[in-house]
């Protein structure tokens, strides 16, 4: 059964060898990524295949509900390394509807070392708890929080010191908020990007509900 | 001749219709309420109509949850953000999110009920439990299209952009496998 992905990866080599012979050459020389992209680990989001990209052109971190924690290490490094050295110009941080991570973060059920790790979503969900229990449908909760999960990471993204550094250096950097719906494969942008401190600023003023 | 029209295929959706978002949805709503009358018809009917069960199928396998995906993850997370308190959106758009959860479990077990007249070869009125899943899921979408009728399509029209109908325009038919170029996704 595993021999199947082997068997698959020559086929893919060969095939993009095929319709393009320098292909894999060009592509060990460098690593040039324009875009750094935080999503979930779910095996249904496939950062590259639902832009378009080629291997080399986004540079990812995935982890269970695409969160940007500003003491994870893993993640720290990350976004070190691809704003210091790599110098991409856009951070997208890429929830998606129905994620797992965030309905188990809003039930009562426990995981195990998982509920740590999703706990500042549970405290997002509890800080919105009366707005989000008025939504009767569980579904429509969690995808309501699953955006809000995305502004959270936006808004902790542009306060990281090693953004607002870049900033302060006159680095040009984005970061966006996106969501992804595993039942048509179509990305929405949340209209939530910040490119400079004062744009954050405003970001943490606007109202999460309609009548927030 | 009525007879004949009453007989015709459910009349396909125009995909120009997909440059109108709001339209199209309410077009789908029109196309919903004819999809309930062929039900209540073919309900009392003891011979097996092949062509009509069918037609039904696909529109529950096909059309419907593209529906709700259109109104689900595309037009309620659009109107949350764009609407403004007065319009006390949040308590129609959970009521009708609840809608949809029931619709689907009602609407599976419409086309179970197809699948079976197939499977038997005889038409609706031969199944006992007929008559009560049809009527059930006829009353889900009658109530439920007629909130977003009123209340729904109108907010919309109202809070929405041309940007925002544009970027829906665009996201609806690549829904169905139109990919469109023009303009700028928000």
């Amino acid at each position: 059964m595993i021999d199947r992905l082997l068997d698959n990866n020559l086929s893919w080599a060969a095939t993009r060898v095929r319709i393009d012979p320098g292909y894999f050459q060009r592509l060990s020389l460098q690593q040039s990524p324009e875009y750094l992209w935080i999503g979930c680990s779910d095996s249904r989001v496939p950062a590259n295949e639902i832009v378009g990209l080629d291997p080399g052109e986004l540079f990812v971190h995935r982890n269970i509900a695409n969160l940007a924690p500003p003491r994870d290490i893993n993640f720290l490094s990350v976004l070190q390394y691809s704003i210091d050295i790599l110098k991409v110009r856009h951070i997208i941080v890429c929830g998606h509807y129905g994620c797992g991570g965030v309905r188990a973060a809003l039930t009562e059920q426990r995981y195990g070392l998982i509920d740590h790790w999703l706990q500042p979503v549970a405290d997002l969900a509890h800080e919105h708890e009366s707005h989000l229990q008025a939504i009767s449908d569980f579904d429509t909760r969690v995808n309501v929080a699953c955006e809000h999960n995305v502004r959270t990471q936006v808004e902790s993204l542009g306060k990281n010191p090693f953004v607002k550094d870049a900033w302060r250096r006159g680095q040009k950097l984005s970061i966006h908020g996106w969501i992804y719906s595993i039942r048509d494969g179509l990305l929405r942008n949340l209209e939530i990007s910040v490119d400079r401190p004062k744009a954050v600023d405003a970001l943490s003023k606007r109202p999460w509900f309609p009548d927030d | 001749m009525a007879e004949k029209a009453k007989r015709a295929g459910l009349e396909p959706m125009p995909l120009d219709l997909l440059n109108e978002p709001l339209v199209w949805l309410f077009a789908e709503h029109y196309r919903h309420r004819d999809i309930c009358a062929r039900l209540t018809r073919l309900s009392t009917e003891v011979v097996c109509d092949e062509p009509a069960l069918r037609e039904v199928i696909d529109f529950f396998e096909i059309d419907l949850p593209l529906h709700i995906i259109d109104e689900e993850d595309d037009l309620f997370p659009l109107l949350r953000r764009r609407c403004e308190p007065e319009d006390q959106i949040e308590r129609v758009l959970g009521m009708l999110s609840l809608d949809h959860s029931r619709d689907q479990t009602a609407a599976a077990k419409v086309k179970d009920l197809m699948e079976r007249a197939l499977e038997k070869q005889t038409g609706l009125a031969c199944l006992a439990d007929a008559g009560t899943i049809i009527a059930n899921f006829c009353a889900l979408q009658k109530n439920h299209i007629a909130l977003e009728n009123a209340v729904v399509l109108p907010i919309a029209r109202l809070r929405l952009s041309d940007s925002d109908l544009g970027a829906l325009s665009k996201r609806l038919s690549a829904r169905r496998g139109r990919f469109v170029t023009t303009g700028s996704e928000e």
